[in-house]
Formats: structure tokens, sequence, C-alpha cells
């Protein structure tokens, strides 16, 4: 009991009683979290007009918005939420009540435009091995500055947004060579069309003749016409040889310059009667995505040498089944709308890798590491008790190996660095080697001769120094090699040994000192 | 006792002990020499390195690896996923680098009839370009990692013959798991350099525990240091090993198992180096220094 009393006024134990605890406080487990979080709100969704948004991904996890009640009835699973909101009929209120207020929208859409998740039990976030979802890495095709990159990244973001798609993090990167990268994680599982959206320049033109009258992105587009049923639907599908064929329509505001373009283009044209007798101009709008056509239409007569604000844009998709051609005709048009919206990137952009990892593997890994972690800290406890015969050095070197891998979570959480399956391998590793330094420090107290306590601890952190210096070194480059991929798993192994060497090691002398004295 | 055989033993065959290393790193280069001119390649990369799929798959179906490679009909790596706590086959990795993923997924479907959901398949695509840089960049850090490794170790010690033999004996730890890796068919991906990377790391740990023992303390006799040292690095050893050996069992993850493999080689490989050539230099260099 003395003993106990004396360690906690040591400066070094202290040291480490506080970096437990603000790990504690900032991996902040949540033992019976009640309802789902928020992960993302469509844009100008009827959600996103009663004032729900989307996190921002540097709040932490567990301080995200959670979904409690819809309509007065709990919430407590992704599956539940997706029942009650579906079963919610057309053109009556939602009410839904979260952890910070309560909104109040009309279902005016098949969909709420509410993407949810668990609601997590920690602020520990998990990398994309972990937790499923896709990571795509993204090479600019030509030479970018730092601006160019965060143009991508915006319009991007912005074209997740538009989609709907949220827990989607976007960030930049560079390799040794002085390569740049896109490196898009989306967590979940997600959509195929994903890969086209993000990666996609999406240069949107529409061209009479060869004159381009307008351009994707808000200088020359105001509005588009996305959840209104009178101003944009899919048409009646037909079928074709090869199955069916749909076609559909929105309309879209020009602004008032590209309004004049189209005056002062469609005002030297002739006009034209067809087959069935309208009158239209003798060219058509032609439709380029990424210098592709993708449709084409004929201009009414009326429209020649009028400042036209609103225009009507229109698409197809087909299908083996009339089915599949409905959805394909969706999936383009969703596209396409979002690209109008977004515009283009200021460059092209090639994929150079793409992963897509299921959910369920993820959470067999984690339980895994868990067990695998317990058992590596038992067989370390063994083999230290054969050595020594003493349980009080068995038992400090188990908690300061527990500790210290608390305390590179508790950083991982306060710095939102991602914990991937190579950050558990490290930490794993960890267990194995960190121990290492204990040994040493254990072997001067008991055998380092006649030279005084405090003399034998700090020739054991003499080794222990050299050890560290040599392993930081070690990992350094991998902070940049590899385009970014391998930076968790170094900052994870600098931080380890860091905690080690600085906080978890220099009490651990301090303990089994103590407990040794007698 | 025990310890006085060996230290009779020592005194005596100290100059050939410590070549055994030494003639496994001249057969290591050897044979990775061999294996370069034969494939080009140092050792086997996987599609992380190389550029191609890795798709995991898991199903419950028995298939095995005769039945994937017929149908594949391309040059194929696979890996089989088991949970050891209950014994049952959880699925398996393809890594291939000549079929993309619509060919390798109607593959899997039609001729192999494995179902395929979002919760079941999972693949990882990297384009050669990408994994050639990957490749390079690494090939760069692992030797920036042991330039700055070999300059911590010399200004720790301050003593050329000793810090050479540290720096030597990581090289050798490094070059003679990479000749067993090969030996025994592994392929290393992105994470198993990581892996060696590690090693440089941990390699050094004994033999500067062992060289502060020798040179920088001076209680007692030179072979009593140095036995002590081996104890307590053998101890170090055991734990990591053991680590390791825990992992390489129970981890379901084909990275951990990669890695740890890769590790406890070179674990292995370090007692020998340590307590073998590097113990061997140091002895030579107390004697001429005068230091018992």
């Amino acid at each position: 009991m003395n003993k106990i009393i004396k360690l906690l006024k040591q400066p070094r134990v202290i040291i480490l009683l506080l970096a437990l605890i603000i790990s504690f406080l900032s991996i902040n487990h949540q033992f019976n979290q009640e309802g789902v979080t928020i992960s993302g709100i469509e844009t100008n969704s009827s959600s996103y007009e009663s004032g729900l948004r989307t996190p921002s991904s540097d709040v932490s996890p567990t301080a995200k918005e959670r979904i409690l009640e819809i309509n007065k009835v709990k919430v407590s699973s992704i599956e539940e939420f997706y029942n009650l909101t579906e079963e919610i009929p057309f053109n009556t209120t939602v009410r839904i009540k979260t952890s910070k207020r309560e909104y109040v929208f009309l279902k005016d859409t098949t969909k709420t435009g509410i993407s949810v998740t668990d609601a997590p039990k920690s602020n520990l976030r998990k990398g994309i091995d972990l937790q499923g979802g896709t990571r795509v890495l993204l090479k600019p095709l030509t030479e970018v500055n730092d601006q160019d990159l965060k143009d991508i990244i915006d319009t991007m973001e912005n074209r997740l947004n538009v989609y709907g798609l949220a827990d989607v993090t976007i960030k930049s990167s560079s390799d040794l060579e002085g390569n740049k990268f896109i490196v898009v994680e989306i967590a979940g599982t997600t959509r195929e069309e994903i890969q086209s959206i993000i990666s996609n320049q999406g240069k949107f033109e529409a061209k009479i003749g060869n004159k381009t009258v307008f351009q994707g992105g808000q200088k020359d587009i105001t509005f588009v016409c996305r959840t209104d049923g009178t101003c944009s639907r899919i048409l009646a599908c037909q079928r074709s040889s090869e199955g069916y064929f749909c076609r559909f329509e929105f309309e879209i505001s020009l602004s008032p310059q590209a309004a004049e373009g189209h005056a002062e283009i469609t005002k030297k044209l002739a006009i034209v009667s067809g087959v069935s007798g309208q009158r239209s101009l003798n060219e058509t709008i032609d439709f380029y995505l990424d210098n592709q056509q993708v449709d084409e239409l004929n201009i009414d007569a009326s429209l020649k040498g009028q400042k036209a604000t609103r225009i009507t844009i229109s698409g197809s998709g087909s299908g083996a089944t009339e089915k599949e051609a409905i959805d394909d005709t969706v999936k383009n048009r969703n596209r396409l709308q979002t690209l109008l919206i977004t515009g283009s990137l200021p460059t092209k952009l090639e994929i150079v890798k793409i992963d897509t990892l299921s959910p369920s593997l993820g959470e067999k890994f984690v339980n895994n590491a868990l067990l695998v972690g317990l058992l590596a800290t038992l067989g370390v406890a063994l083999v230290i008790f054969i050595r020594y015969r003493s349980l009080k050095i068995t038992i400090p070197t188990m908690i300061t190996v527990l500790c210290e891998i608390y305390i590179i979570l508790g950083f991982a959480a306060i710095f939102k660095q991602n914990l991937d399956l190579v950050s558990i391998a490290a930490i794993l590793a960890a267990v194995g080697t960190g121990v290492d330094d204990q040994i040493v420090i254990t072997d001067e107290i008991l055998f380092g001769g006649s030279s005084g306590l405090k003399q034998q601890i700090k020739k054991a952190f003499f080794v222990i120094l050299a050890a560290y210096a040599t392993t930081i070194a070690a990992m350094l480059p991998l902070l940049r090699a590899g385009a970014g991929l391998l930076t968790g798993f170094a900052v994870v192994t600098i931080v380890g040994v860091s905690i080690g060497v600085l906080i978890t090691r220099p009490a651990f002398g301090v303990i089994v000192r103590t407990l040794m004295e007698d | 006792m025990f310890k006085d055989k060996i230290e009779s033993f020592w005194s005596k065959n100290y100059k050939w002990i410590m070549c055994i290393p030494l003639t496994l790193l001249v057969i290591s280069l050897v044979l990775i020499g061999i294996k370069t001119v034969q494939t080009g390649d140092f050792f086997n990369k996987d599609v992380s390195l190389r550029g191609g799929i890795a798709a995991t798959i898991h199903t419950e179906k028995e298939v095995t690896d005769e039945e994937i490679t017929s149908a594949l009909k391309v040059p194929s790596t696979i890996k089989r996923l088991g949970d050891r706590t209950t014994g049952k086959q959880l699925g398996f990795i393809i890594e291939v680098s000549d079929l993309n993923e619509e060919q390798l997924k109607e593959i899997l479907t039609k001729k192999l009839n494995i179902e395929l959901t979002e919760k079941t398949y999972s693949r990882e695509i990297t384009t050669p370009k990408l994994s050639q840089a990957f490749f390079k960049q690494l090939m760069i850090a692992i030797l920036f990692a042991f330039i700055l490794m070999g300059i911590s170790v010399f200004v720790t010690f301050r003593t050329f013959a000793p810090s050479i033999a540290v720096i030597a004996a990581a090289l050798m730890d490094i070059i003679i798991t990479l000749a067993i890796v090969n030996l025994i068919g592994l392929t290393v991906s992105v994470a198993g350099i990581v892996a060696f990377l590690l090693i440089i790391g941990y390699s050094v740990d004994t033999d500067i525990l062992l060289t502060n023992y020798a040179i920088r303390k001076k209680e007692g006799k030179l072979f009593d240091r140095m036995y002590h040292s081996m104890k307590t690095g053998l101890t170090m050893t055991a734990c990591a090993m053991t680590v390791m050996t825990i992992g390489l069992i129970f981890s379901n993850s084909s990275v951990i198992k990669e890695m740890f493999l890769i590790i406890l080689i070179a674990l292995g490989i370090d007692v020998l180096s340590t307590y073998l050539t590097n113990a061997g230099i140091l002895w030579i260099y107390c004697k001429k220094k005068g230091i018992s």
C-alpha cells in the first residue's frame, strides 16, 4: 500500500497516468449509444432544406449528430431507420429527433436523402480495409499545381455531395519522387457509378454546329431541375433490337451571358419543316461529355434568336429488361445532372489503384486483431516469467505493454489517424519489440552491478535511445513513399516507439525500481 | 559449468564460428543473384508490386487450388484464408496480373460457380505503372533507412569497427532473410517490404545491447559481460518471436501473416548474425584495444 502511494507521487508515473486519462477521454468509449449516426445528407433534398447537414470529416465520430426517433418511433439500427423512412407515405410530415434538435420536413420523393451508419462505439477511426468501402487513387494526367489540386478536390467533394454520397474523404498526397495523387476513400458499400463520378473530367458542352453555347458549371448554368417531376422526367421506354431503351429529360436555367450566346448563334440559322410538319432550326443542339457526343436535339423554330434561359437537356439509357433500362437511364441522368452542377475538373485524371473491401471482412479482422493482441501479450508474459521468475517484473511489463497500446490508440483518436490493417500489424509488432526495452531496464536493475539504481536506469536508457533513433530513422522515408498509403503505418510506429521512450518506459523503470526496493 | 564450456569453446573457435553467418550471406547472395538472372527480379513480387488484381473471396464452398488454376488459365497465386480458432475455411485470395476484373469475375461465377456479393467479394486493383513506382520508392526508403540507421549507430558508439559490425549484422539479416523468403516461395507485397524495413530497426536492438556491454561497460570479464548480454538479448528475441508466431498462427489477415513470417525469419537469422559474427568482431576488437 505504501509502495503504491509512493509510486503515485512519482512524476513519471503521474505523466503515464495523465497520458492514459487523456487517451481514455479522447477515445471516448460509448457502451450504449442510442440511435444511428448521420453519415450524409443529399444536397437540396427535403431533409437538407430542413437544416440537416452532412457532418464534416473533422468531427470526431462520437460527436456526430445521431438520429434518435422518427415520428416518435425509436431508431436503433440502420435497417430500422430505412424501414421506418420507407413506410412513411408520400407528402406527409417527417419528424426527426436527433441528438441535437428536432427537424421537420415533408417527404416529397421516395427517398429522404439521409444516409446513416451505426452509432460508433468510440472515436477510433477505422481505415477502409477495416470498415469496408472503396479507396481510389487518382493521378492527374498533366502537371498540376497546388491550386489545381485544391480545385480538383473541391469539385469532387461537390460532386459527391450533389450525388448524395457521404462518409467520403478526399485528400491530396505526394510521393518521394514528387508525383501528386488524390486519394478518395468512401466508407461503406458504394454504387458502381461512383468511379466515373469522381474520376471523369466531366467536361460538358452544348454545341450548335461547332460553336459552344454553354458549358457545365455554375458560370453558365444557374439551376438544374432534379427532384421536381414537372421539369425532370423519364420518358416512356421503347423496345429495341438489344432490349429496352429509355430517354430522360430535365430543364436547366442558363445565365444571362449563356442565354445571350444562344440568341447570337441561333439568329443565323434557317427554319426547316420536319417530316411531321414540326418547324425547327436547320442545326441540332448537340451535347458532349468529355468530347463524346451523348445526345442531340432539334431546336424548336420559336427559339430562333431568343435569349433562351430555360433549356431542356436530354439523354438516354438502355438495358436488357425494361427495369434495367430505367435504372441505367436514371444513373445516366443523375451523373449528367451532377456534372452540370459542378462543372469540369481542371485536368483529366487516371485511376491508378482501386480497392473495394467488404465490410464483413473488416469486422472479422478487428475481432481477430484483438484476439491476437491478447494472446501475444500473454505469450510475452510467459517468456518474461520463465526468464525472471518474478511477478514483480512480469506484471509491470504487461501493464506497460497494454498502456503503450492504449496510448497509441488515444493518439490516433486525437489526431484523427485512421487505423488500418498495416497499422494493426505495427501495433502488434510493438508488443513484441517494445518489450525489448523493458527487458533492458529490468536487466540493468537486476544485474547492473553496484552503481545505484538511478545510474543503472540511466545506462539502460542509453541503449534504448540508440535503438529508438534507428527505428525512427527507418520509418522516416515511409512517411512519403508509396503515394502516402503507408503514412498511417509510419506514423503509428513512430508514435508507438516515442510513447514508449518518453512515457511508458520511464514509468516502468520507476515502478520496477520501487517494487524491487525492500 | 555450461557457461565455462561455452567460454573455452568460443575462445578457441570464434574465428571460424563467426564465419558461419558470413558463409550463409555468401550463399544467399549467390541464390539471389541466380534468381535475378533467371527471373529479372530478386524476389517474387505480388500484384501490389507488379500490377494486377488481388481478389478476396469469402466462401465456404470447397474449391481446390487445381480447380482454380485450371479455370484461370493464366499464372496466379492462391492464398487460403482459414479461421484457426474454428478450423473452418473462410475463403481464398486470388492474385492475377493477366486478367481484368470482368474476366476474373466471369471465371469465378460461371466456371467455378461461386456467388459474388458485396459482402463476400473484395478486390484491390493496382496498375503496373503505380506498382513500379511503389517498388522503386520502397527500395529508396530501405536504402534511406539503412543510411540513417548507420549514421545513428556511428553517432552512438563513435568507434569504427564496432559500428560497422552492427551495420553489417543488419545487412546480413536482410539479405539472408530475403534468400530464405525466396527459397520458401513467398511472394512479397508492399506490406512485406515494410516488414523488411522493420527488420532494420529490430535487428540493431540486440547488436547495440551487445556492443554496449562489450565496449562501454567495465564490470567483470569481457566474456561474462557478452554472455550476460546474450542472455538478455535472447530473452528479447524470444519475446518478439513469440508474438510473431502467435500472429502467424492465429491471425486471419494475409497482410499480417506475411509481415510476421518475414520478421520471424529475420529474428532467427539475427541470433546468428549477432552472437556469432558481431560477437566475433567485437571480441577481436576488444582484444586488440586491450578491453577485457
